[in-house]
């Protein structure tokens, strides 16, 4: 307990988390206040598309850096070591410590999107279900990068060497990923299409955006070929349960093995 | 012995009375009795029903007005059409009508409120469990109107039939009906000059499905969240104004099919955020003017065998892709009519120097998506994808990209989408406080326990 308590108090006393929020806070009240003019029925689900697709640039490469920061600075402290010799294993460590990191995020984050909330319902009539899927699925994307994140800050020896593993984490899951997906597209047949699949939604901001669209109902896989049918061999909260799970798991695995205990300049 | 006799015969009559109530009597004769009613009334006359449930099937063979008081429900014993009408100049109004027959192996396709005859009204009138909503067959100048329609969900595609169906039907009017989950929402089969405004149709298979009708009217109708708006297909002159063909989102979706479609005319629609705005394939010398095809996956997919296809004075922005020919070029499409374009956004940059609101030269998209498209419907699943940009950027450089269209007059932009503006902002502002602060500032922050160097 006293680990969320610590870094609630680092978080607040600091300026990223505040920076982070802003932008997301500044982004969906831009999109709500240009909302009139989804003034139809279906407009509550536009607007939560739009602002999906314009947060999910941020929140990746924020939770990267919150994570990141909040781990490196241990070592840069010292407190690291400390802990380690006297109470703690490194995974004991990494679990409190993410826990904690889990805590000041997602806490502000639901907190802001209640509130946000409140204020959509003077714009539009509010499916609740659906938003619980929005906020659930960012929630996923939040919590998956700020675990990359405290890899990243696990195995990093400098604060050079930790900005260029998030941006390159960030670019990669961006632009990189997909691209070799596109080129490998022309030879997807039947036969190795679910292979493709897995490696499509490994990408968690895929498995992500699959989940939100078809638990809100908006995209729909009525009268599918076989190839889709392949595709889609299982339902989109499984590819993201799984792409969650391996992702947690990964990012968790390699920053025990592959942490070191202190930190250069 | 007389007394035994008696006993028999007032034990007969109970045993008969009791069957009848095992029978659950009351409902057939309601049935019965509203059908008598409807029957022994005179032509022209007003049936007032109250706020109660009736016992379907009804037939009406008289031109009569049946009003119900708001919730009066009439429901039909699932074995035929809950209410047929036979004879000319019947309005049905204020009623709930459900439980049709969902038999798909019998002759008849079975409705709610089937229609045969001529100038009938259906206002007001809420349809549910039911296979068709409303059914005109053979009927004309009839008016369906302010009606809501609620089928079982766009899932479902065989076990249901359409919202309103159109059967060799003319001269209709069809206004501000409500269509939900449906299979099609309205269905044109062989029905022309038809009038359809201000209908709502969302979460069905297509919104508007047409085969064999010509010159109908579409006005201010709007189509959400359908596997596709509306599908025209071997039907000619059909005019489609003000509509809004929004969030048809799913992975084969689109606002407008035409297939095999001629000489229609397309004007001032709206299309929003669907898979694709417009999909062509087979279709020959329409004319889109004056449309807003705005932030679609795909805003113009226009396949080979479509030809001499216009586009003019369009709004085409802020589409993954603006337009996309598969397949090869058409014949004699035109980007521009009179010397006007259409509008393609900041994604094309213009000068104007005349200031006369054309483009200073000619707009050319190049692509190279065309062919995964073509191949692969796999394409459609990177079409969000921001790594699209880097692959057609990649393609361009290796010379693999094809023209998809030329606008010799393009319009000028007048402003920027707001979306785009505000992540813009929020980039720049983040990138300006990153420079401003400099890195050693970021891991201040980040870290803002980290010793200041």
């Amino acid at each position: 307990m006293h680990y969320i308590w610590k870094e609630w108090k680092e978080n607040i006393r600091g300026k990223g988390l505040w920076l982070s929020l802003s932008i997301i806070v500044l982004i969906s009240l831009s999109i709500m206040f240009r909302s009139p003019i989804l003034s139809f029925d279906k407009g509550f689900y536009v607007l939560l598309i739009n602002l999906f697709e314009t947060v999910i640039y941020f929140i990746p490469i924020l939770c990267l850096f919150i994570g990141a920061f909040s781990i490196f600075q241990e070592k840069e402290q010292k407190t690291l070591i400390m802990l380690l010799t006297k109470t703690d294993s490194y995974p004991g460590f990494l679990l409190k410590k993410s826990l904690g990191l889990y805590s000041v995020v997602i806490i502000p984050l639901i907190a802001w999107f209640f509130i946000y909330l409140l204020l959509l319902k003077f714009y539009f009539p509010v499916d609740f279900s659906s938003y619980l899927i929005f906020l659930l699925s960012l929630i996923c994307l939040a919590l998956i990068f700020l675990q990359m994140g405290a890899a990243i800050g696990s195995f990093s020896r400098s604060r050079m060497q930790m900005i260029g593993f998030s941006v390159f984490i960030w670019f990669y899951f961006f632009f990189l990923h997909e691209f070799i997906l596109l080129s490998l597209l022309p030879d997807v047949t039947y036969g190795n299409v679910q292979w493709f699949s897995i490696l499509y939604f490994l990408n968690p901001l895929e498995a992500v955006r699959m989940f939100l669209e078809t638990g809100m109902g908006v995209f729909s896989f009525g009268h599918m070929s076989r190839l889709l049918q392949s595709f889609m061999w299982t339902k989109p909260g499984y590819f993201l349960a799984a792409s969650f799970v391996f992702w947690m798991a990964v990012s968790f695995g390699t920053a025990i093995v592959f942490h070191h205990k202190e930190g250069n300049e | 012995m007389e007394g035994s006799k008696k006993m028999k015969k007032v034990a007969l009559i109970l045993f008969v009375f009791s069957l009848l109530f095992w029978l659950n009597p009351e409902k057939k004769m309601a049935a019965e009795n509203l059908q008598r009613a409807i029957d022994s009334m005179k032509a022209g006359a007003v049936l007032k029903l109250e706020n109660k449930t009736y016992e379907g099937n009804l037939t009406i063979r008289k031109p009569i007005t049946m009003i119900g008081a708001g919730k009066t429900v009439i429901k039909g014993d699932g074995k035929g059409n809950t209410i047929s009408v036979k004879a000319p100049h019947v309005t049905l109004s204020r009623l709930t009508v459900a439980g049709s027959s969902m038999n798909r192996n019998s002759s008849e396709e079975y409705a709610a409120i089937k229609i045969f005859t001529n100038d009938n009204t259906v206002d007001h009138v809420t349809i549910r469990d039911s296979f068709h909503g409303v059914y005109l067959s053979q009927a004309h100048q009839n008016t369906i109107a302010n009606n809501t329609i609620m089928g079982i969900d766009k899932g479902e595609v065989a076990g249901q039939g359409n919202g309103i169906q159109v059967y060799y039907a003319h001269d209709n009017l069809l206004v501000s009906n409500t269509i939900d989950g449906t299979r099609d929402g309205m269905f044109f089969d062989y029905a022309s000059n038809n009038r359809i405004y201000n209908n709502h149709i969302s979460n069905t298979r297509y919104g508007l499905h047409y085969m064999y009708s010509d010159e109908n009217v579409f006005e201010k109708n709007i189509f959400t969240m359908n596997t596709g708006g509306a599908a025209i297909m071997n039907s000619n002159h059909i005019k489609l104004k003000n509509n809004q063909f929004i969030f048809n989102y799913g992975n084969q979706s689109f606002g407008l099919l035409l297939l095999q479609a001629t000489d229609n005319e397309i004007e001032k629609n709206t299309f929003y955020m669907n898979q694709r705005g417009i999909y062509l394939d087979q279709a020959t010398r329409n004319l889109f003017r004056r449309n807003k095809i705005v932030q679609n996956q795909i805003g113009v997919e226009l396949w080979s065998s479509s030809n001499q296809q216009t586009f003019t004075e369009n709004q085409i922005t802020d589409n993954t892709l603006p337009a996309v020919t598969v397949a090869g070029q058409g014949e004699d499409n035109a980007w521009s009519k009179d010397g006007k374009g259409n509008d393609w956004g900041s994604a094309f940059p213009l000068t104007d120097l005349n200031q006369d609101g054309i483009g200073d030269f000619a707009v050319s998209y190049e692509s190279s998506l065309h062919q995964l498209i073509e191949d692969q419907e796999l394409t459609s699943f990177f079409l969000k994808s921001p790594a699209l940009k880097i692959y057609e950027k990649m393609n361009s450089l290796l010379e693999r990209n094809d023209v998809m269209f030329t606008d010799q007059h393009p319009l000028i932009t007048r402003k920027g989408h707001p979306l785009r503006t505000a992540v813009i902002g929020a980039l720049v502002l983040l990138a300006a406080w990153i420079l401003l602060k400099g890195r050693k500032r970021l891991c201040i922050t980040f870290g803002r326990n980290g010793k200041k160097i």
